[in-house]
C-alpha cells in the first residue's frame, strides 16, 4: 500500500511540475534587460490586440482614479493594445507575488512598486530601464519633477517611471488650534515647537482623563525616514545607496535617536497616542478630534477633508531643528516594465501606457482624484487642477513642500535592498523606547544589528 | 449475529475475486490519495526540502545548507520568544475558549427564562468571520477611539494600550480568540448535553442529586469526549492562529503577540524578506508541536474520557 501511494505521490507532484513548466514556456521571448528598448515600429508590426498584464496595489478612490485612466487608455488603443488592471494586495504583497512570478518566469507585463523596492527591483534584472525608452524615443523628462526623478534615477539613468507620488505632511485639527488659543496658520516646525504645541493641545476632563492628544501618528518607519531626510543626514551610507551599493544603515545616529526619543517622550508624557502600527487607527484617531497634530501621507487628505467634522489643514512635515538642511524624500510608487519573457511589442505597449499616464491631462486626474502629486509639472497648469486646488488648497501644502525641497542625496532617499526590513526594524525600535525597554540610541542601535546579516547576504547574493 | 456464510469457491477463483476486489478498492480510494498526496504529501516534502536551502533573491531555493536553519533557530532568543508566546497563546485561549464553553452550556441546562435565545446569542460567535470579528475587536481595543477606554474612563482609569503595550497585547489577542471559538465549543457542547440519556439524568435525580452535584458526577463526565475533542480540536487551531494576530497587531509591539505561525509568515512573506528556509523550518517545528501536543493530550487526557 505504501509503495502504491508513494508512486502515486511521485506521479503527481510531476504531473504538477510539468503543469508549472508548461506555462513557463508559454511566455514568448523578448529582449533580455541589456538596456535596449524596443522601438514603436515593435507595435505596428504585432498582429491584433497586445495584451498588457498590469499588477498595482490601489484600493478605494485611487483604484477607481486608476480604472478610468485605464479605460480612457484602452479606448484610444482600440484594438490595439489592451491593459489589464491586476489588484494584487498591499505594496508588501506585489513585491511578494513578483518574486514567486519570476520563480515561476510569469511575470506581467508591468508592475506597480513602492519606492522603498526600488533596489529589489533594479537587481532582480527583470526590468526594461524607463531610461532606455528615454533614450530610444529621445523623450524629454524634463516636466517630470526634479525630486520625484531624484528618487527613481539610479546611476545617472531613470530606472522607473513615477506614478503616485506622495509625501509626508504634519496635518492640524484647526477647531483644536483655536480652542487651544494657537494659530493653525502658524504650525509648529521643528519637532520642540512640535512638542511645546502638543503639551498646550492635550485636554483633560475633571477625572484627569484624556479626551484630546496633542499628537498622535501610528507606528511606521516612514516617518523616521523623512525626518531624517529633514535634517540633511543620510539613512544609510554609500551617499543614501545612491553611490554604489549600500553596506549599512546609519538611521542609529544621533539624529534618528533624536526623533525617536522626542516621539516616545511624548507618548511616555501623555501628550501623544500611540495607536500602534496599523494606520487606519491612528488615522481613525485624527479624524474623529481625539488627536490634534497627526503625521500622514499626502494620499489621506481627500479622505480626512471628507471624513473630519473640523476643518482639516495642512503643514509642512515637521524639522529635527531650525538647522536642518534637507527635505522630505518622496514616497508612493513607480511604474517597471518587465523585459525577459516578454515580446517586444508587449514591453512597447507598457512603455506607451506609461507615457500615457504621467502626461500632464492623466497626472491631472489622478491628483485631483487621489490626492497623490502630479509627477507632471505641467498637470498644474491644467485648468481642472487650478480649480481644484482653489477649492481644496490644503494641497498646495505638499506642492510647495516638493518644489522647496534641493534634490541632495539626502532628499533622495535611501536605495537598499532590504529596505523593508529596515523599517521594520525602525518601527520595533520606537516600540522598545516608548515602552521604556530601551532608549532610543540603544533600541536603534540594536535594530542596526539586527539588520546587518539580512544585508550582508543581499549583497552577496546580488554579487 | 454472524452473517451469511459464503459458500465454498472453485479451486484459483479466490485469488482472481481478491485482486478485483483491491484494484475496486484502489479504485475508489484514489480520489481521496491523490488529494492527500497533491495537498497535504507534496507540500510537506517540499517544506522540509525548502528548510534546508538557502535561498536566492526571489526566494528559490539555490544552495542546502543542511541543519543550519535549524541550529540557528536554536540558538535564536527571539525564537525563543516566539516559542513562548505561542504556548502562552495555546494556554490563554485554549483554558478559557473550552471551560467558559463548558461553564455556559451548564448554565443553559439549570432552566432559565429565554433558554433557547441565550443558546443562539451564545453560539453567535461561530457565525463570524475572523477578519470581520478582528476588525469589529480593533474598534473596541483602539486606545483613543475605542469603546473599552470609553468605558473605563467612565469609571475614571485609564486608557489602557489594549493592543499597544506590550503587558496586555497578548491578552487583548486571546480575549478576542476566545470569543470566537466560543460559539463553536457552545455549539458542540450543547450537542453532548443533549446526548446525554435520559434515564441517566433521572436516577441521578431519585437519588437526589441537582444542580453542582449532577453537573459534577453526571453532565461533565458524560461530556468527558466532547471536551477532549474541543480540547484538541482548539489546541491544534490556536497553533494555527493567523487572521486576528495579523489584523489586530501584526505580531507587535516588540514581539508582544509573535506567534509561531505569525513568525513563519514574517520570514517568508512579510517585508519582502522571501527567507522561505528559515520560514519552513519554522513550519517543520510547528508541525512538530502540534504533533507534540497531540501526543501528549490523546497519550495522557484519552485514558480519563469515558466513553459512554
Amino acid at each position: 500500500m505504501s509503495k502504491w501511494s508513494l508512486r502515486l505521490a511521485a506521479a503527481l507532484a510531476a504531473a504538477g511540475l510539468a503543469l508549472t513548466a508548461c506555462s513557463s514556456s508559454s511566455s514568448g521571448s523578448g529582449s533580455a534587460a541589456d538596456g535596449t528598448a524596443p522601438g514603436p515600429q515593435a507595435l505596428d508590426q504585432a498582429q491584433g490586440v497586445t495584451t498588457v498584464t498590469f499588477w498595482h496595489a490601489m484600493t478605494g478612490q485611487n483604484a477607481t482614479a486608476l480604472t478610468s485612466l485605464v479605460n480612457a487608455f484602452n479606448a484610444a488603443h482600440q484594438g490595439k493594445i489592451e491593459v489589464k488592471p491586476l489588484f494584487q494586495g498591499s505594496y508588501d504583497d506585489v513585491i511578494a507575488k513578483y518574486k514567486a512570478s519570476v520563480q515561476q518566469k510569469a511575470t506581467p507585463s508591468l508592475v506597480q512598486v513602492y519606492d522603498i523596492g526600488t533596489r529589489f527591483m533594479i537587481d532582480s534584472r527583470q526590468t526594461v530601464p524607463a531610461q532606455a525608452f528615454v533614450d530610444k524615443d529621445s523623450y524629454a523628462l524634463d516636466d517630470i519633477e526634479p525630486n520625484i526623478r531624484n528618487y527613481y534615477t539610479v546611476g545617472g539613468k531613470l530606472a522607473s517611471m513615477p506614478f503616485n507620488s506622495s509625501m509626508p505632511l504634519l496635518y492640524l485639527n484647526t477647531d483644536a488650534f483655536r480652542e487651544a488659543g494657537l494659530d493653525p496658520a502658524k504650525p509648529p516646525r521643528t519637532l520642540a515647537e512640535l512638542g511645546e504645541a502638543a503639551k498646550k493641545l492635550t485636554t483633560k476632563d475633571a477625572s484627569g482623563q484624556t479626551v484630546r492628544y496633542g499628537f498622535g501618528a501610528a507606528v511606521y518607519g516612514w516617518f523616521v525616514e523623512e525626518l531624517i531626510a529633514e535634517s540633511g543626514t543620510l539613512y544609510c551610507d554609500q551617499d543614501n545607496g545612491r553611490t554604489q551599493k549600500a553596506g549599512k544603515v546609519l538611521f542609529d545616529s544621533a539624529q534618528g535617536a533624536q526623533a525617536v526619543q522626542w516621539w516616545a517622550d511624548l507618548v511616555k508624557g501623555g501628550y501623544a497616542a500611540n495607536t500602534g502600527r496599523v494606520p487606519a487607527d491612528a488615522q481613525a484617531a485624527f479624524k474623529a478630534g481625539k488627536v490634534a497634530m497627526h503625521l500622514e501621507s499626502t494620499g489621506v487628505l481627500r479622505g480626512y477633508t471628507e471624513a473630519a467634522k473640523f476643518t482639516v489643514a495642512t503643514a509642512p512635515y515637521p524639522r529635527l531643528t531650525d538647522a536642518g538642511q534637507g527635505g522630505p524624500a518622496i514616497g508612493g510608487a513607480s511604474l517597471w516594465i518587465d523585459g525577459p519573457g516578454h515580446s517586444a511589442a508587449e514591453q512597447r505597449a507598457s512603455w506607451e501606457f506609461v507615457k500615457f499616464l504621467s502626461e500632464p491631462a492623466q497626472q491631472a486626474a489622478w491628483h485631483t482624484g487621489t490626492g497623490y502629486f502630479p509627477v507632471n509639472r505641467k498637470a498644474l497648469d491644467d485648468p481642472k487642477d487650478k480649480e481644484w486646488l482653489a477649492k481644496y488648497p490644503q494641497f498646495q501644502t505638499a506642492i510647495d513642500e516638493l518644489h522647496a525641497t534641493k534634490p541632495t542625496p539626502a532628499t533622495a532617499g535611501c536605495l537598499l535592498g532590504v529596505m523593508p526590513q529596515a523599517r521594520k526594524n525602525v518601527e520595533t525600535a520606537i516600540e522598545q523606547t516608548v515602552s521604556g525597554a530601551k532608549t532610543a540610541q540603544q533600541a536603534l542601535s540594536d535594530a542596526a544589528k539586527d539588520l546587518q546579516p539580512a544585508i550582508d547576504s543581499y549583497n552577496s547574493s546580488v554579487g | 449475529m454472524p452473517g451469511p456464510t459464503p459458500g465454498p469457491l472453485p479451486k484459483g477463483g479466490r485469488g482472481r475475486r481478491d485482486w478485483g476486489e483491491r484494484t475496486l478498492a484502489w479504485a475508489f480510494l484514489l480520489p481521496s490519495l491523490a488529494v492527500f498526496a497533491l495537498f497535504i504529501g507534496y507540500p510537506l516534502g517540499r517544506t522540509v526540502y525548502l528548510s534546508t536551502h538557502g535561498n536566492d533573491l526571489f526566494g528559490a531555493p539555490s544552495r542546502y545548507v543542511g541543519m543550519r536553519h535549524y541550529t540557528d533557530l536554536l540558538a535564536s532568543a527571539e525564537f525563543h520568544k516566539t516559542l513562548v508566546t505561542t504556548l502562552l497563546f495555546v494556554l490563554l485561549t485554549v483554558g478559557p475558549g473550552v471551560f467558559g464553553a463548558l461553564g455556559l452550556v451548564l448554565l443553559l441546562e439549570s432552566r432559565v427564562r429565554g433558554v433557547r435565545w441565550l443558546r443562539s446569542a451564545f453560539a453567535l460567535p461561530f457565525a463570524f468571520s475572523v477578519a470581520s470579528a478582528s476588525v469589529v475587536f480593533s474598534v473596541f481595543f483602539n486606545p483613543a477611539i475605542g469603546v473599552l477606554n470609553g468605558l473605563l474612563s467612565q469609571f475614571g482609569a485609564g486608557p489602557v494600550g489594549w493592543l499597544t503595550d506590550q503587558r496586555y497585547a497578548l491578552l487583548s489577542v486571546c480575549a478576542a480568540t476566545v470569543w470566537m471559538n466560543l460559539g463553536y465549543n457552545v455549539l458542540v457542547l450543547s450537542a453532548g448535553v443533549g446526548s446525554i440519556p435520559q434515564e441517566t439524568v433521572e436516577a441521578a435525580r431519585l437519588d437526589g442529586a441537582a444542580g453542582w452535584r449532577l453537573a459534577r458526577s453526571i453532565t461533565v463526565p458524560l461530556l468527558g469526549p466532547h471536551l477532549f475533542f474541543l480540547v484538541v480540536v482548539s489546541t491544534i487551531n490556536a497553533l494555527q492562529s493567523f487572521g486576528q494576530i495579523h489584523i489586530l497587531t501584526q505580531g507587535g509591539p516588540d514581539g508582544a503577540t509573535r506567534t509561531l505561525v505569525y513568525s513563519v509568515y514574517e520570514k517568508a512573506f512579510a517585508y519582502g524578506s522571501s527567507d522561505f528556509g528559515t520560514a519552513s523550518a519554522q513550519a517543520v517545528v510547528l508541525l512538530m508541536v502540534v504533533l507534540a501536543c497531540a501526543g501528549v493530550q490523546f497519550g495522557v487526557l484519552e485514558r480519563k474520557v469515558h466513553y459512554a
